[in-house]
Protein backbone atom coordinates (compact mmCIF):
# COMPACT_ATOMS: atom_id res chain seq x y z
CA UNK A 1 0.00 0.00 0.00
CA UNK A 2 2.76 2.42 1.01
CA UNK A 3 4.78 1.50 -2.08
CA UNK A 4 1.83 1.79 -4.43
CA UNK A 5 0.95 5.27 -3.13
CA UNK A 6 4.57 6.40 -3.17
CA UNK A 7 5.09 5.12 -6.74
CA UNK A 8 1.99 7.02 -7.80
CA UNK A 9 3.36 10.15 -6.11
CA UNK A 10 6.67 9.82 -7.95
CA UNK A 11 5.24 8.98 -11.38
CA UNK A 12 2.51 11.64 -11.28
CA UNK A 13 4.99 14.37 -10.39
CA UNK A 14 3.14 15.09 -7.14
CA UNK A 15 6.19 14.16 -5.08
CA UNK A 16 8.32 16.66 -7.01
CA UNK A 17 5.65 19.35 -6.75
CA UNK A 18 5.26 18.90 -2.98
CA UNK A 19 9.02 18.96 -2.41
CA UNK A 20 9.56 22.06 -4.52
CA UNK A 21 10.44 25.25 -2.65
CA UNK A 22 6.90 26.29 -1.58
CA UNK A 23 4.98 23.13 -2.52
CA UNK A 24 4.17 21.76 0.91
CA UNK A 25 3.31 25.09 2.63
CA UNK A 26 1.16 26.23 -0.33
CA UNK A 27 -0.86 23.02 -0.34
CA UNK A 28 -1.22 23.17 3.46
CA UNK A 29 -2.55 26.73 3.19
CA UNK A 30 -5.14 25.57 0.65
CA UNK A 31 -6.08 22.71 3.00
CA UNK A 32 -6.66 25.17 5.89
CA UNK A 33 -8.68 27.52 3.64
CA UNK A 34 -10.78 24.54 2.54
CA UNK A 35 -11.53 23.50 6.11
CA UNK A 36 -12.59 27.07 6.95
CA UNK A 37 -14.97 27.06 3.97
CA UNK A 38 -16.34 23.69 5.11
CA UNK A 39 -17.06 24.99 8.63
CA UNK A 40 -18.40 28.25 7.13
CA UNK A 41 -21.00 26.31 5.13
CA UNK A 42 -21.69 22.82 6.47
CA UNK A 43 -20.77 23.96 10.00
CA UNK A 44 -23.07 26.99 9.77
CA UNK A 45 -25.92 24.79 8.54
CA UNK A 46 -25.26 22.39 11.45
CA UNK A 47 -25.23 25.24 13.99
CA UNK A 48 -28.55 26.48 12.60
CA UNK A 49 -30.05 22.99 13.05
CA UNK A 50 -28.71 23.05 16.62
CA UNK A 51 -30.64 26.25 17.31
CA UNK A 52 -28.26 29.10 16.44
CA UNK A 53 -29.54 31.99 14.29
CA UNK A 54 -33.19 31.09 14.74
CA UNK A 55 -35.39 32.88 12.23
CA UNK A 56 -33.13 32.14 9.27
CA UNK A 57 -34.97 29.36 7.38
CA UNK A 58 -32.87 26.17 7.56
CA UNK A 59 -33.61 25.38 3.92
CA UNK A 60 -32.25 28.80 2.93
CA UNK A 61 -28.92 28.12 4.68
CA UNK A 62 -28.81 24.78 2.86
CA UNK A 63 -27.99 26.95 -0.20
CA UNK A 64 -24.45 27.24 1.21
CA UNK A 65 -23.89 23.50 0.88
CA UNK A 66 -22.51 23.50 -2.73
CA UNK A 67 -19.65 25.67 -1.42
CA UNK A 68 -19.19 23.18 1.39
CA UNK A 69 -18.84 20.44 -1.21
CA UNK A 70 -16.24 22.61 -2.98
CA UNK A 71 -14.32 22.97 0.31
CA UNK A 72 -14.54 19.21 0.85
CA UNK A 73 -13.28 18.44 -2.66
CA UNK A 74 -10.40 20.93 -2.25
CA UNK A 75 -9.41 19.23 1.01
CA UNK A 76 -9.77 15.70 -0.32
CA UNK A 77 -7.55 16.64 -3.28
CA UNK A 78 -4.91 18.44 -1.19
CA UNK A 79 -5.11 15.59 1.33
CA UNK A 80 -4.22 13.09 -1.40
CA UNK A 81 -1.20 15.25 -2.30
CA UNK A 82 0.07 14.94 1.31
CA UNK A 83 -0.69 11.23 1.48
CA UNK A 84 1.13 10.14 -1.68
CA UNK A 85 4.14 12.34 -0.86
CA UNK A 86 4.81 10.62 2.48
CA UNK A 87 2.47 7.59 2.75
CA UNK A 88 4.27 5.95 5.69
CA UNK A 89 3.75 9.10 7.78
CA UNK A 90 -0.01 8.78 7.36
CA UNK A 91 -0.96 5.11 6.94
CA UNK A 92 0.67 4.05 10.23
CA UNK A 93 -0.49 7.12 12.12
CA UNK A 94 -3.35 6.64 14.62
CA UNK A 95 -4.43 10.29 14.21
CA UNK A 96 -4.75 9.86 10.44
CA UNK A 97 -6.62 6.56 10.84
CA UNK A 98 -9.09 8.13 13.27
CA UNK A 99 -9.45 11.12 10.95
CA UNK A 100 -10.46 8.83 8.06
CA UNK A 101 -12.87 6.94 10.31
CA UNK A 102 -14.56 10.19 11.38
CA UNK A 103 -14.81 11.24 7.73
CA UNK A 104 -16.53 7.91 7.09
CA UNK A 105 -19.02 8.56 9.90
CA UNK A 106 -19.63 12.07 8.51
CA UNK A 107 -20.28 10.51 5.10
CA UNK A 108 -22.82 8.03 6.52
CA UNK A 109 -24.43 10.93 8.37
CA UNK A 110 -24.87 12.76 5.05
CA UNK A 111 -26.77 9.72 3.71
CA UNK A 112 -28.86 9.59 6.90
CA UNK A 113 -29.58 13.32 6.62
CA UNK A 114 -30.84 13.27 3.03
CA UNK A 115 -32.79 10.04 3.52
CA UNK A 116 -34.57 10.89 6.79
CA UNK A 117 -34.05 14.52 7.82
CA UNK A 118 -33.96 16.76 4.76
CA UNK A 119 -37.75 16.80 4.16
CA UNK A 120 -38.40 17.74 7.79
CA UNK A 121 -35.83 20.55 7.58
CA UNK A 122 -37.24 21.81 4.27
CA UNK A 123 -40.72 22.25 5.74
CA UNK A 124 -39.68 23.45 9.22
CA UNK A 125 -40.98 26.71 10.67
CA UNK A 126 -37.96 29.11 10.87
CA UNK A 127 -39.03 30.40 14.29
CA UNK A 128 -39.71 27.01 15.92
CA UNK A 129 -37.31 24.70 17.76
CA UNK A 130 -35.31 22.64 15.24
CA UNK A 131 -36.74 19.09 14.87
CA UNK A 132 -34.97 16.43 17.00
CA UNK A 133 -33.81 14.44 13.98
CA UNK A 134 -32.17 17.59 12.58
CA UNK A 135 -30.44 18.23 15.90
CA UNK A 136 -29.04 14.69 15.93
CA UNK A 137 -27.76 14.86 12.35
CA UNK A 138 -26.24 18.30 13.01
CA UNK A 139 -24.54 17.22 16.24
CA UNK A 140 -23.03 14.16 14.54
CA UNK A 141 -21.85 16.26 11.58
CA UNK A 142 -20.32 19.06 13.63
CA UNK A 143 -18.79 16.58 16.08
CA UNK A 144 -17.20 14.65 13.22
CA UNK A 145 -15.72 17.72 11.54
CA UNK A 146 -14.35 19.11 14.81
CA UNK A 147 -12.84 15.65 15.37
CA UNK A 148 -11.42 15.58 11.84
CA UNK A 149 -9.69 18.95 12.34
CA UNK A 150 -8.37 17.82 15.73
CA UNK A 151 -6.99 14.57 14.31
CA UNK A 152 -5.52 16.44 11.36
CA UNK A 153 -3.57 18.64 13.76
CA UNK A 154 -2.46 15.59 15.76
CA UNK A 155 -0.93 13.86 12.71
CA UNK A 156 2.40 15.59 13.39
CA UNK A 157 2.20 14.62 17.08
CA UNK A 158 1.80 10.91 16.35
CA UNK A 159 4.32 10.90 13.53
CA UNK A 160 5.74 7.39 13.03
CA UNK A 161 8.06 5.75 13.89
CA UNK A 162 8.51 7.78 17.08
CA UNK A 163 5.05 6.93 18.26
CA UNK A 164 3.73 3.46 18.58
CA UNK A 165 0.06 2.50 18.78
CA UNK A 166 -1.38 -0.95 19.51
CA UNK A 167 -2.94 -1.47 16.11
CA UNK A 168 -0.61 0.36 13.73
CA UNK B 1 27.13 47.57 18.62
CA UNK B 2 23.38 46.98 18.28
CA UNK B 3 21.12 49.70 19.76
CA UNK B 4 20.24 49.50 23.45
CA UNK B 5 16.55 48.80 22.86
CA UNK B 6 17.46 45.78 20.74
CA UNK B 7 19.78 44.36 23.39
CA UNK B 8 17.11 44.88 26.04
CA UNK B 9 14.45 43.22 23.87
CA UNK B 10 16.64 40.19 23.24
CA UNK B 11 17.51 39.93 26.95
CA UNK B 12 13.83 40.13 27.84
CA UNK B 13 13.00 37.36 25.36
CA UNK B 14 15.89 35.28 26.66
CA UNK B 15 14.61 35.67 30.22
CA UNK B 16 11.00 35.01 29.22
CA UNK B 17 11.82 31.82 27.34
CA UNK B 18 13.46 30.54 30.52
CA UNK B 19 10.37 31.05 32.67
CA UNK B 20 8.33 27.97 33.63
CA UNK B 21 5.20 28.86 31.57
CA UNK B 22 7.21 29.27 28.37
CA UNK B 23 9.22 26.10 28.98
CA UNK B 24 6.03 24.18 29.78
CA UNK B 25 4.33 25.38 26.61
CA UNK B 26 7.29 24.14 24.54
CA UNK B 27 7.82 20.84 26.28
CA UNK B 28 4.31 19.70 27.18
CA UNK B 29 2.62 17.72 24.41
CA UNK B 30 -0.91 18.51 25.65
CA UNK B 31 0.01 22.17 26.22
CA UNK B 32 1.50 22.78 22.79
CA UNK B 33 -0.68 20.52 20.66
CA UNK B 34 -3.79 21.43 22.65
CA UNK B 35 -3.16 25.10 21.82
CA UNK B 36 -2.44 24.24 18.20
CA UNK B 37 -5.72 22.28 17.91
CA UNK B 38 -7.74 25.03 19.60
CA UNK B 39 -6.12 27.65 17.35
CA UNK B 40 -7.17 25.65 14.25
CA UNK B 41 -10.71 25.03 15.52
CA UNK B 42 -11.13 28.66 16.53
CA UNK B 43 -9.86 29.70 13.09
CA UNK B 44 -12.43 27.46 11.41
CA UNK B 45 -15.32 29.01 13.39
CA UNK B 46 -14.05 32.62 13.18
CA UNK B 47 -13.29 32.46 9.45
CA UNK B 48 -16.32 30.24 8.83
CA UNK B 49 -18.75 32.80 10.27
CA UNK B 50 -17.27 35.44 7.98
CA UNK B 51 -17.22 33.10 4.96
CA UNK B 52 -20.95 32.40 5.38
CA UNK B 53 -21.75 36.12 5.67
CA UNK B 54 -19.52 37.08 2.72
CA UNK B 55 -20.90 34.32 0.48
CA UNK B 56 -24.46 35.43 1.24
CA UNK B 57 -23.61 39.06 0.40
CA UNK B 58 -22.02 37.88 -2.85
CA UNK B 59 -25.28 36.17 -3.81
CA UNK B 60 -24.97 32.58 -2.51
CA UNK B 61 -28.02 31.22 -0.62
CA UNK B 62 -30.25 34.18 -1.57
CA UNK B 63 -33.10 32.85 0.62
CA UNK B 64 -31.17 33.83 3.77
CA UNK B 65 -32.55 37.22 4.94
CA UNK B 66 -29.74 39.81 5.05
CA UNK B 67 -31.40 41.38 8.09
CA UNK B 68 -30.87 38.15 10.09
CA UNK B 69 -27.22 37.52 9.19
CA UNK B 70 -26.19 39.21 12.42
CA UNK B 71 -27.48 36.13 14.24
CA UNK B 72 -24.38 34.26 13.06
CA UNK B 73 -22.24 36.60 15.16
CA UNK B 74 -22.02 34.28 18.21
CA UNK B 75 -20.20 31.78 15.97
CA UNK B 76 -17.61 34.42 15.07
CA UNK B 77 -17.25 35.53 18.68
CA UNK B 78 -16.78 31.93 19.79
CA UNK B 79 -14.05 31.51 17.20
CA UNK B 80 -12.33 34.76 18.17
CA UNK B 81 -12.61 33.85 21.87
CA UNK B 82 -10.73 30.60 21.17
CA UNK B 83 -8.24 31.92 18.61
CA UNK B 84 -6.87 34.77 20.73
CA UNK B 85 -5.98 32.90 23.96
CA UNK B 86 -4.64 29.86 22.07
CA UNK B 87 -2.59 32.20 19.88
CA UNK B 88 -1.19 33.94 22.96
CA UNK B 89 -0.21 30.53 24.38
CA UNK B 90 1.61 29.65 21.15
CA UNK B 91 3.38 33.00 21.41
CA UNK B 92 4.32 32.17 25.02
CA UNK B 93 5.96 28.99 23.71
CA UNK B 94 8.05 30.61 20.96
CA UNK B 95 7.96 34.43 21.25
CA UNK B 96 11.26 35.04 19.45
CA UNK B 97 10.28 32.75 16.59
CA UNK B 98 7.14 34.81 15.85
CA UNK B 99 8.31 38.31 16.73
CA UNK B 100 11.44 38.14 14.55
CA UNK B 101 9.45 36.94 11.52
CA UNK B 102 7.90 39.64 9.27
CA UNK B 103 5.25 37.12 8.16
CA UNK B 104 3.88 37.15 11.72
CA UNK B 105 3.07 40.87 11.35
CA UNK B 106 1.49 40.21 7.93
CA UNK B 107 -0.75 37.68 9.66
CA UNK B 108 -1.72 40.07 12.48
CA UNK B 109 -2.41 42.86 9.97
CA UNK B 110 -4.53 40.52 7.81
CA UNK B 111 -6.61 39.33 10.76
CA UNK B 112 -7.02 42.89 12.05
CA UNK B 113 -8.04 44.24 8.63
CA UNK B 114 -10.43 41.34 8.03
CA UNK B 115 -12.10 42.01 11.40
CA UNK B 116 -12.39 45.73 10.56
CA UNK B 117 -13.93 44.96 7.14
CA UNK B 118 -16.34 42.55 8.83
CA UNK B 119 -17.26 45.23 11.31
CA UNK B 120 -17.84 47.76 8.53
CA UNK B 121 -20.09 45.25 6.77
CA UNK B 122 -21.93 44.61 10.02
CA UNK B 123 -22.54 48.27 10.72
CA UNK B 124 -23.65 49.03 7.15
CA UNK B 125 -25.63 45.94 6.41
CA UNK B 126 -26.19 43.47 9.19
CA UNK B 127 -27.26 45.73 12.02
CA UNK B 128 -30.60 45.08 13.60
CA UNK B 129 -31.81 48.41 12.21
CA UNK B 130 -31.93 49.32 8.55
CA UNK B 131 -30.54 46.37 6.62
CA UNK B 132 -29.89 47.39 3.04
CA UNK B 133 -32.28 46.15 0.39
CA UNK B 134 -31.23 44.06 -2.57
CA UNK B 135 -29.80 44.40 -5.11
CA UNK B 136 -26.86 45.33 -2.90
CA UNK B 137 -24.60 48.19 -4.00
CA UNK B 138 -21.33 47.03 -5.50
CA UNK B 139 -19.27 48.71 -2.74
CA UNK B 140 -20.81 46.25 -0.23
CA UNK B 141 -20.10 43.27 -2.48
CA UNK B 142 -16.54 44.53 -2.92
CA UNK B 143 -16.13 44.57 0.88
CA UNK B 144 -17.35 40.98 1.10
CA UNK B 145 -14.85 39.95 -1.57
CA UNK B 146 -12.07 41.83 0.23
CA UNK B 147 -13.03 40.08 3.46
CA UNK B 148 -12.61 36.65 1.83
CA UNK B 149 -9.22 37.66 0.39
CA UNK B 150 -7.99 38.97 3.76
CA UNK B 151 -9.03 35.76 5.57
CA UNK B 152 -7.26 33.68 2.91
CA UNK B 153 -4.15 35.83 3.41
CA UNK B 154 -4.43 35.48 7.20
CA UNK B 155 -4.62 31.68 6.95
CA UNK B 156 -1.79 31.45 4.42
CA UNK B 157 0.54 33.72 6.40
CA UNK B 158 -0.31 31.79 9.56
CA UNK B 159 0.59 28.50 7.90
CA UNK B 160 3.81 29.99 6.50
CA UNK B 161 4.98 30.83 10.05
CA UNK B 162 6.08 27.21 10.37
CA UNK B 163 8.39 27.59 7.35
CA UNK B 164 9.65 31.19 7.26
CA UNK B 165 11.12 31.83 10.72
CA UNK B 166 14.80 32.75 11.00
CA UNK B 167 15.34 32.27 14.73
CA UNK B 168 13.65 29.72 16.98
CA UNK B 169 14.72 30.93 20.43
CA UNK B 170 16.37 34.11 21.72
CA UNK B 171 19.48 32.10 22.66
CA UNK B 172 20.02 31.42 18.93
CA UNK B 173 20.52 35.19 18.40
CA UNK B 174 23.84 34.91 20.23
CA UNK B 175 25.23 32.63 17.51
CA UNK B 176 26.61 29.11 17.75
Amino acid sequence: MTDVLFEFGLESGIHALMNSAWGWPAVESAHFIGLSVLIGTVGVFDLRMLGLARGIPMIALHGLIPWGVAGYVLNAATGVLFLVSAPDQYLFNPAFQLKLALMGVAGLNVLFFYRFVFAVVRDADPAADPPPSARIAAAVSLGCWVGVITCGRLITYFRPPYHWCPWC
Amino acid sequence: MPPTWYVEAVETLLWFEGTPPSIWMRESGPGFFGSLILHSLGMAFLVGAHVATDLRILGVAPGVPLSLLYRLRPMGWLGLGVVVPSGVLLLVAYPTKALTNPVFYVKLASVGSALLVGRALGVGLLGRAGAEAEPLPSRIKAKAGLSLLLWALAITSGRLLAYTYHVLLAADLYGP
